[in-house]
C-alpha cells in the first residue's frame, strides 16, 4: 500500500496538441478538482508528444488525444469541457478510489 | 507586472473556423502583438492536431507557439453572430473564440489562469450577452486586471 494521493503526490498530466493553451486551462481545472477531492496531486500540462515519457499516474485530455494513450497510465480520463471542474471530479472519483489514491 | 495587449470583437460574421481564427487574431496583428505567421500557424495546428482547441461547449481557444511569431503577450476574444463548426465531436458549434499569444513559455500562465477562472464562472455568457463594444471591453478589462 502506497501513500500516493496523501503524502506522495500523484502525477497527473493534462494534454493537448501544443501543451500550452488548452492543456493549461485543463491543468487549472484539474488542480481545482484534486483540491476539492482532497487528493495530493502534481498536475503538469504538456503536449501529446511529450506525455508518453513522463510516466504519469493519470492522463486527462479530450478523447481525441487520450485514445492514443491506452495502457500508458493506470488512470486515463477523457473530458470534453476543460472548464468544468465538477464534471472532472465526478470522472476522477471512481478511478482514484480504485487505485487507492483517494479515500 | 506584465502588460497584456487585449482586444474584443462583438458579433462578427465569419464563414468558417479558419476565418474565425483569422478574425479573432486580426486586432492582435494590428496592435503588433503577433506576426501574420502566428495566425497561419494557429490554423495549421488545428489541421495537424484536430479541433482540440474547442475547450468547452461553443468555446475555442486558438493559439500557436511563442516561436511562431509573438511580439507581446496578448489575448483577444470574438463573439460570432453565426456559430461555426470546428468539427469537434462534442463541443460544436463555436460562438465564442479566444486567441492568445505568449513571447515565451511562461508569460501566459497567469493570463490563462485568469481566463480559466473566468470560464469556470460566467465569463463566456457575459461576453455572449455583451451587446456593445464598450460592454465587451469592460468584461475583458476586468478579467485581465489581475494579470496586468
Amino acid at each position: 500500500m502506497t501513500n500516493k494521493g496523501t503524502e506522495e503526490p500523484v502525477l497527473a498530466i493534462t494534454i493537448c496538441g501544443v501543451g500550452m493553451g488548452s492543456s493549461l486551462i485543463l491543468r487549472m481545472t484539474a488542480e481545482k478538482a484534486f483540491k476539492e477531492l482532497g487528493v495530493n496531486a502534481k498536475v503538469v500540462a504538456t503536449d501529446v508528444g511529450s506525455a508518453r515519457s513522463m510516466q504519469p499516474d493519470i492522463i486527462i485530455g479530450q478523447a481525441m488525444h487520450t485514445e492514443e494513450f491506452e495502457g500508458v497510465a493506470p488512470v486515463i480520463v477523457s473530458i470534453t469541457n476543460f472548464t468544468d471542474h465538477q464534471a472532472l471530479k465526478e470522472k476522477l472519483t471512481e478511478p482514484l478510489r480504485e487505485q487507492g489514491w483517494m479515500e | 507586472m506584465t502588460d497584456v495587449v487585449t482586444a474584443v470583437l462583438v458579433g462578427i460574421k465569419v464563414k468558417d473556423w479558419r476565418e474565425a481564427i483569422r478574425a479573432v487574431c486580426e486586432p492582435l496583428l494590428e496592435a503588433k502583438a503577433i506576426r501574420t505567421t502566428y495566425i497561419e500557424r494557429s490554423i495549421a495546428l488545428v489541421d495537424e492536431h484536430g479541433p482540440y482547441v474547442v475547450v468547452a461547449p461553443g468555446i475555442a481557444l486558438a493559439h500557436a507557439r511563442p516561436e511562431d511569431g509573438v511580439l507581446h503577450l496578448c489575448l483577444s476574444a470574438a463573439t460570432l453572430s453565426d456559430p461555426v463548426p470546428f468539427h469537434h465531436p462534442d463541443n460544436d458549434p463555436v460562438d465564442l473564440i479566444f486567441a492568445f499569444g505568449s513571447p515565451d513559455n511562461q508569460q501566459h500562465v497567469r493570463l490563462l489562469s485568469a481566463l480559466a477562472e473566468g470560464l469556470s464562472g460566467s465569463l463566456a455568457d457575459d461576453l455572449r450577452q455583451a451587446s456593445t463594444q464598450e460592454a465587451a471591453e469592460q468584461i475583458m478589462e476586468e478579467m485581465t486586471q489581475e494579470v496586468k
